[in-house]
């Protein structure tokens, strides 16, 4: 996602009147996920809605076979 | 990756489960695994995006190339996202300030003090107090 350059010059008062969409950012409900994961060499799945009452690091990283 | 590989057992201390993610297929993380050195020590699970919907979602997903962003984020026991950290293009993750941040987390939650910056654990938190306000 490049950064567009006719919006850089836009100042803090455009955003005032914005509608705030959802940024999944602090505070923000962690959207519920199952989907396939590799665990210890088997494939099986992980279910976030089954993670309640523990904390979960979500480690997003762009590649396998890239450093991360 | 094996960096936070490396420092699992701290993450399973604090009640903290890990999952790495990519929007490559499961079949493509499976041969990571087999191959890559810094792989074969990770033993928490590796989760398949290939459909890009968590990576959307959760606003990591950099549309131009279909891989997500460098990003850690944590979620607490009731699903709620307390941090999102979004790193550079060119820079990887320092795995001992997620194991801080989640130290300090719970450190603040355990006793209620304030979490200054820099704090690391065995050093004091601090007092909410509204007469300091001002003098620390």
């Amino acid at each position: 996602m490049n950064p567009d350059h006719e919006q850089e010059a836009l100042p803090v008062e455009f955003f005032d009147t914005c509608e705030q969409p959802f940024c999944a950012s602090r505070d923000d409900f962690a959207p519920a996920f199952n989907a396939p994961a590799l665990i210890n060499n088997e494939i099986s799945s992980v279910d976030l809605l089954k993670e309640r009452g523990k904390w979960v690091i979500l480690f997003f990283y762009a590649s396998d076979f890239t450093f991360v | 990756m094996a960096a936070v590989a490396a420092i699992y057992d701290h993450f399973q201390r604090l009640n903290t489960a890990v999952w790495g993610i990519s929007t490559d297929s499961i079949y493509s993380h499976k041969v990571f695994k087999e191959i890559s050195p810094s792989a074969q020590q990770v033993q928490f699970p590796l989760v398949s995006d290939r459909t890009q919907k968590i990576s959307r979602a959760y606003r990591v997903l950099d549309d131009q190339t279909g891989a997500t962003f460098r990003a850690t984020i944590i979620v607490n026991p009731e699903g709620v996202i307390v941090s999102k950290m979004i790193y550079p293009r060119e820079v990887g993750r320092n795995a001992f300030e997620i194991l801080r941040m989640m130290e300090g987390i719970q450190y603040g939650l355990n006793t209620g003090l304030g979490v200054p910056a820099n704090w690391v654990p065995g050093m004091p938190g601090i007092e909410r107090d509204p007469d300091k306000i001002g003098k620390i």
